[in-house]
């Protein structure tokens, strides 16, 4: 692709994600998913691959899809009450009309199978924009509907942390298996979303540092499946010992950055008398931790058998751009300590 | 719920279903696509003329605007179905499962 158009599609991520989050009129949200949607298909496509261009056509149909339900909803809106405004959303049905669109666009679980299937197909740069920087126009429409359909929420919130943990247990692909921690992520941020929008914000905030992290290791390595996580300590042997702290920060293991919102998260559910939702999450929690065991188990504990060609990727350098690798990794990793300040700076 | 209301929703929920269900070539699913955009348009400039708002009017101009580029890009990628997979039946596009 020409650095030009390059420059153009990223502008036009960009452009679309801010006309939706400065937005407070339905048409203009709608036009800035749009011009997103439109601005990633050509990053998305690049490669001219079979398995890129199958990825792309899906990714299209689905955001097409959930772009015009989500007019479809706000024109109901303005027929019944006059009313175009994001934040004055009163009517029960075209509130729940416009929460399901905007959940397949993030991808939440009963309208999730787009998601790994999509980023099985694309690189890991383009990958990483999906994962974090898609997600955040429809995440900020969801958090600007005020009183939204709590049993609704909490029921999507919960099948997507089931399925997120359920769907990424039989994965080898790495790709897949951050899709669906992607899910499982997006499933606790619904269910928190009810009653503390700021705790959303929170999570949102860990989960995209983390990715991003997750994402470079990968992209470092060249990994795309299990097996070749095998011989990251002949290429980067420090980021082969700090990865499976990212990866355990991503399960939400104590000490990490990971721990702190779903620490929030059950504490907010308790003190809303949730106690069987907070247990049962907790529990989908272990699922998803299953596999982030067992990815920091293929790559730390387990060697390559071949030792002498194996550490001829030793002695390349590797010239890379590793400020942002190094930032989000020491974030992921160490970022519980200022969980109060946290807390108090991202009040909504 | 107004006939006008009635009209425009079923046609939407039309073409949704046709979406959804009738899953055998890309071309139809773009079609319906492109019958969901102008039943949107046909609900927001009546929403418009019936409340008299002449600002109001040429949002339904942005949004057939907005809906021709969605269907050209899904030519696009039409085309570039074709010529990956050499045909556009959604039976083909099964890379992924594993």
């Amino acid at each position: 692709m020409s650095p030009y158009t390059l420059t153009i599609m990223i502008f036009g991520i960009g452009l679309g994600t801010t006309i939706t989050l400065m937005s407070s009129h339905w048409l203009l949200a709608w036009m800035g998913l749009e011009i997103n949607t439109l601005a990633m298909l050509p990053l998305m496509s690049q490669h001219n691959h079979p398995r890129a261009v199958q990825a792309t056509t899906k990714y299209f149909l689905t955001q097409a899809t959930a772009a015009a339900m989500l007019l479809f909803a706000s024109t109901t809106n303005a027929w019944i009450t006059g009313e175009w405004a994001i934040q004055q959303m009163t009517s029960l049905i075209p509130l729940t009309m416009i929460t399901m669109p905007l959940t397949l666009k993030i991808g939440l679980a009963p309208m999730h199978s787009w998601l790994p299937e999509v980023l099985q197909g694309l690189d890991l740069n383009t990958g990483l924009i999906m994962s974090t920087w898609q997600k955040l126009a429809p995440f900020a429409l969801l958090l600007q509907i005020q009183a939204n359909n709590p049993t609704l929420l909490i029921t999507l919130g919960l099948l997507s942390t089931l399925v997120g943990g359920w769907g990424g247990m039989n994965q080898t692909q790495l790709r897949k298996i951050l899709a669906y921690s992607s899910i499982a992520h997006l499933g606790w941020m619904m269910l928190i979303l009810p009653f503390s929008p700021s705790l959303t914000l929170i999570t949102f905030i860990t989960y995209i540092i983390m990715t991003c992290s997750t994402f470079m290791i990968f992209e470092i390595n060249k990994a795309t499946n299990i097996n070749m996580l095998a011989t990251s300590w002949a290429k980067a042997p420090t980021l082969t010992s700090l990865t499976p702290l990212v990866l355990l920060s991503l399960g939400g293991l104590p000490p990490l950055t990971g721990f702190m919102p779903k620490w929030l998260i059950l504490q907010e559910l308790t003190k809303q008398e949730l106690t069987t939702t907070a247990t049962f999450v907790a529990m989908t929690a272990l699922l998803s931790l299953y596999f982030y065991l067992r990815l920091s188990y293929a790559m730390t504990l387990t060697m390559a058998p071949n030792n002498l060609p194996g550490t001829i990727p030793w002695r390349l350098q590797f010239k890379s751009f590793s400020m942002p690798l190094a930032t989000t990794t020491m974030a992921s990793i160490t970022l519980l300590p200022i969980m109060p300040a946290m807390s108090t700076l991202l009040k909504l | 719920m107004t006939p006008v209301h009635f009209a425009f929703s079923s046609a939407f929920m039309l073409s949704l279903s046709g979406l959804a269900f009738y899953r055998t070539h890309l071309l139809s699913a773009f079609l319906c696509l492109e019958g969901m955009m102008l039943s949107l348009f046909i609900a927001i400039s009546l929403w418009a003329l019936q409340l008299d708002t002449t600002g109001f009017l040429t949002s339904p101009v942005l949004l057939l605007a907005f809906s021709a580029c969605e269907a050209s890009a899904g030519l696009a990628l039409l085309v570039a179905t074709a010529r990956t997979h050499g045909t556009d039946r959604l039976q083909n596009l099964n890379l992924f499962q594993c």
